[in-house]
């Protein structure tokens, strides 16, 4: 089982905007409460599962290739929020919507988190062996619309209400499928950045000079 | 052999087990569709039907479960043909049997409207030709389901299209919810109202597990009691179960007390438990489920039992309510919203829904009020209309029991209107009144709700689905008349048993102080016997009255709720105001600062000495041009720049009050049409531009997400607007963004006489560029908010 731990505020606030600026009681305060409302919403699910390297959902482009060099196996894996935050999200959208950009934002935090916790669970399998970082349909040239290809493989509309639309958007959209590689050997440290990001042209982060360092 | 006589001639119907755990025995590779199985190796699928049938199965389930266009789409197949394949299979297999082949259907595999992009109406497309392919079966199991509203969806399919039995099972986690938040008693609520044949549990825990949901289940289900549970709890690499033949059987046959009437296994189960189950019931009898009756309604996750008074908000009702109307011409979904949202925080239980009104189509306007409403309130609601065609369009997309508002005594009403009560499994309203208007006597009255009641009970609708409106009058206009009302309402109550509801508002038309009339008609009423007062529960005393009446009458045992409701309101989870500096009166520090109710009062201040559009024009626009400047230079935080425009938004509302009440001239800079585009469900970005445009004084009209670009050129055309917003969030849907600009510069009625475009069109999202906002033929590209009002500066002035 995986529980929401404490949501990190610098993470959200960098997704709200402003930069390097202090936090008044009043955002310090939102943030308290939006993360209180997350954590009484939040239903967690998670799937993993071990496919054979050479499966064909791992054989789109040059990205995933790369990725997976020198790995012999691969865990696909997706995680939820579930559907409740959508929900809160919406409600909070029409009470208050500058609280629902705080939950929209402190949601990402969360699901990410989520993400890291899977990891360390897949990790703890493989002991003396190297993982990956998370790839995700969507990164560089990997087609999104593997994304129901994945679902279907971990049985995610089934196990935890997860699924895709014609967009291959997720829904509950408070979620996320990615592939991990593993090795006998040490990995060279590749790191989720900005080479395989669609949003490099555009991130406003990037042009204020920072990365997206995980 | 038919499903009617195996329920009469059996003590328990025993189902199949699991296909696909078969299947992937029979090497079935993960990815592969099953259901494509059934052309390419019949044989083995007709096989593994015939080892269920060895085993004991009186109901084997087609290889359909995932036949669907949507999931099948790509594959070579369609539906029909899987389908009409599968059925054949089953239907060899069970040949010189009196074995049962029932056409299986899962769930579509993409989330229903509001948290995915599926909707209603496409749902029930999908399901309608899996059943019309499906003919040849001899019943129809929707199983598997964890959303009470595709389940709905299927068993309308199913009804509209075949006559045949109906067994429904969803999937229940450990909290005894779905996925989906829906609960036992909704589902055995909802599902019974829809006529289904056998309604139960099947997939994601083992017998022991599902104990408590079965336990459940037995309470609120009059229904036969289906369990079809998995071989324990997988593991989650391996995916294998973890529960014997053996142990399945002995857990299943522990359900027996609980109602336990057809059952089966699901993932993980083989032939061999259900020839375990088999024996393991050999020598039991089944108990029939003693179910108590109460009356209820429900929405797919709250169920509301009017077994003490209940408060039912009447705000969302046009009548007398110029902003209301106002907001329906426009199609202000977000005024309707807020409405349904502060009800339910002032303790509504039910809402009404009445968006009644001639200059707009009811039908499509009710239709949206429903689904959007359930998808922000968890109460029930009540479908309020005058029009049959409104009522019914309201009752099918409602998710849950609804009440219908109302049937009177004429035979016409009672003619039209029950069936569809009856078909959609509501409770109604039952006005006493009839042709000759509304009785002047309390006994008159009684009369027409016997009648009704009586005619009711024709229809297959019972007692308690029925709650009788004895109808207030106006107490200036006629003073015996409330007392009349009030012994109509106890002669109902007691000699008819049926629940009683009424509008109370109505008693004080006329006098001054109408809120004391209103509350001291309201508490006599509930002494009389009212359950469903219905009123504006935003009116403290109001609502109180009905809190206090249930302490003094020990309904509120230990008065926990009162004293709850009171200290909540006094303590609770109140959100900060930011304190005032009270009486500097300056409207721009207080928008700076996001201060509503200051903004508010410091506007009503200044109406006394300016014009509204003055207000509007010099303080109102350079307060809150100041937050967006100290946002995009990054000075403050995303939520701050909104309560700054949430508070310019109270000073908005006092200055269309104003202009509401002295003209009709409307204090708009011009119309804007936003949408996000269709394949994209990411909204909140659009609606953070919504917010500010709104408060910069533009009229927004807006489409919402997922929008098809038909909609967007047919509302800009008969709106005449010329000013076009669109988002998309994904790389994916840029190309709908691509389509929908297409279609308004390629529409005639879009373009002027030269053939340039009418429409000026601005767009955004997170993966757009400027570059490819040019290329796919926008006007502007706006990063964020603030440049989108920038935007509508330049173009609307």
């Amino acid at each position: 089982m995986i529980k929401l731990e404490k949501l990190s505020r610098q993470e959200c606030l960098r997704y709200l905007g402003g930069k390097n600026l202090s936090v008044t009681p009043q955002i310090e305060n939102m943030l308290d409460i939006c993360e209180k409302k997350i954590f009484e919403t939040a239903s967690v699910k998670y799937l993993y599962k071990e496919i054979p390297v050479d499966s064909p959902v791992l054989h789109h482009g040059n990205d995933i290739e790369e990725h997976l060099k020198g790995c012999e196996k691969a865990v696909v894996m997706c995680a939820t929020l579930g559907a409740g935050i959508d929900r809160l999200i919406r409600v909070s959208q029409i009470t208050d919507m500058s609280e629902a950009v705080v939950i929209d934002s402190l949601a990402s935090v969360a699901i990410e988190q989520v993400c890291n916790q899977v990891d360390m669970i897949v990790s703890s399998l493989y002991p003396g062996e190297y993982l990956t970082f998370r790839f995700s349909c969507g990164y560089g040239d990997y087609p999104i619309d593997l994304q129901g290809e994945f679902l279907r493989i971990l049985d995610a509309p089934r196990k935890i209400g997860l699924c895709t639309n014609k967009s291959s958007l997720l829904t509950p959209t408070k979620s996320v499928t990615a592939v991990m590689g593993i090795s006998k050997n040490p990995i060279e440290k590749r790191k989720r950045g900005c080479a395989v990001c669609n949003m490099r042209e555009n991130c406003k982060f990037r042009k204020a000079g920072l990365r997206c360092d995980i | 052999m038919t499903f009617k006589e195996l329920l009469e001639t059996k003590e328990f119907i025993i189902l199949d087990g699991a296909m696909g755990t078969m299947l992937q025995k029979s090497g079935l590779k993960v990815g592969e569709i099953p259901e494509l199985l059934g052309i390419s190796h019949p044989e083995i699928i007709t096989g593994i039907h015939k080892s269920y049938i060895d085993a004991g199965a009186h109901i084997i389930y087609a290889n359909t479960f995932g036949a669907n266009s949507y999931k099948l789409e790509g594959c070579g197949y369609s539906a029909e043909e899987v389908i009409k394949t599968a059925v054949v299979n089953a239907k060899k297999a069970a040949e010189n049997t009196d074995t049962l082949v029932a056409l299986d259907i899962g769930p579509i595999g993409q989330l229903l409207e509001p948290a995915g992009g599926l909707a209603f109406e496409e749902a029930y497309e999908i399901f309608k030709e899996q059943i019309l392919a499906g003919s040849d079966a001899d019943l129809i199991v929707f199983e598997t389901m964890t959303d009470l509203y595709e389940l709905k969806a299927a068993v309308l399919a199913a009804k509209e299209n075949s006559d045949k039995p109906i067994i429904c099972t969803m999937t229940f986690e450990k909290d005894l919810r779905t996925f989906t938040g829906c609960s036992v008693e909704c589902m055995a609520m909802t599902l019974k109202g829809l006529g289904v044949d056998a309604m139960g549990l099947n997939c994601s825990l083992g017998p022991e597990e599902m104990f408590p949901i079965a336990e459940q289940l037995s309470q609120f289900s009059p229904l036969p009691i289906v369990i079809k549970p998995n071989a324990g709890l997988p593991d989650p690499n391996s995916n294998t179960y973890d529960v014997s033949p053996e142990e399945f059987a002995e857990s299943m046959a522990k359900l027996v007390p609980l109602g336990l009437r057809i059952c089966g296994g699901c993932c993980g189960t083989t032939p061999e438990y259900i020839e375990k189950l088999c024996e393991a019931l050999k020598d039991k009898k089944h108990v029939e489920n003693t179910v108590r009756k109460y009356p209820a309604v429900c929405s797919a996750t709250k169920a509301v039992d009017i077994e003490e008074p209940r408060i039912i908000g009447e705000r969302i009702n046009p009548t007398g309510k110029k902003l209301f109307k106002q907001a329906l011409i426009d199609g202000d979904m977000d005024y309707i919203l807020n409405q349904a949202v502060a009800q339910v925080k002032g303790g509504a239980d039910i809402l009404d829904v009445n968006v009644g009104l001639p200059e707009i189509d009811e039908k499509e306007m009710m239709v949206r009020a429903v689904k959007e409403i359930q998808a922000v309130v968890d109460v029930p609601l009540q479908i309020d209309t005058t029009k049959p065609d409104v009522l019914e369009a309201g009752l099918r997309v409602y998710n849950g029991k609804a009440i219908v508002n109302s049937v009177n005594g004429e035979d016409e009403s009672i003619a039209t209107v029950l069936p569809l009560v009856k078909k959609y499994g509501a409770s109604v309203v039952g006005l006493t009144l009839d042709k000759g208007g509304i009785p002047k006597t309390a006994e008159g009255r009684f009369a027409i709700a016997e009648k009704i009641v009586k005619a009711s009970q024709s229809y297959g609708i019972s007692r308690e689905d029925v709650y009788i409106d004895c109808l207030t009058l106006t107490v200036s206009a006629e003073q015996e008349g409330a007392a009349e009302t009030l012994k109509a309402l106890k002669m109902v109550k007691e000699k008819l048993g049926c629940k009683t509801v009424l509008g109370v508002s109505n008693i004080s038309f006329g006098l001054p102080e109408r809120e004391l009339i209103n509350r001291t008609f309201l508490t006599m009423a509930l002494e009389n016997g009212l359950d469903l007062p219905i009123i504006n529960p935003n009116v403290d005393s109001m609502t109180g009255a009905v809190r206090a009446y249930k302490v003094l009458k020990a309904i509120d045992k230990n008065s926990v709720k009162f004293i709850e409701s009171y200290n909540q309101a006094n303590v609770g989870e109140k959100k900060p105001q930011p304190t005032a500096q009270k009486g500097t009166g300056d409207l721009a520090e207080a928008i700076e600062n996001g201060l509503k109710s200051e903004c508010a009062a410091i506007t009503k201040e200044l109406l006394n000495t300016m014009e509204p559009l003055e207000i509007v024009n010099q303080k109102l626009i350079p307060a809150l041009d100041k937050a967006g400047d100290s946002f995009e230079k990054g000075k403050t935080f995303l939520p701050q720049l909104i309560q700054s425009a949430n508070a310019a938004q109270a000073c908005f509302e006092i200055i269309k009050e104003k202009i509401a009440s002295s003209s009709n001239a409307p204090v708009s800079k011009g119309k804007i049409i936003l949408a996000t585009v269709k394949g994209d469900i990411h909204d909140i970005g659009k609606n953070i531009v919504k917010v500010l445009l709104d408060n910069y004084g533009y009229t927004v009209v807006d489409l919402g997400r997922d929008v098809d670009p038909q909609k967007v050129v047919d509302t800009a055309i008969a709106q005449n607007i010329k000013m076009i917003g669109l988002s998309a969030l994904m790389t994916t849907t840029l190309k709908s963004m691509e389509d929908t600009i297409k279609l308004v510069r390629n529409t005639p009625q879009l373009q002027n006489p030269d053939g340039t475009s009418k429409c000026v069109i601005f767009v955004g999202g997170a993966v757009l560029t400027k570059d490819y906002a040019m290329k796919i033929g926008a006007d502007y590209y706006c990063k964020d908010a603030k440049e989108s009002v920038d935007t509508a500066k330049l173009v609307l002035g």
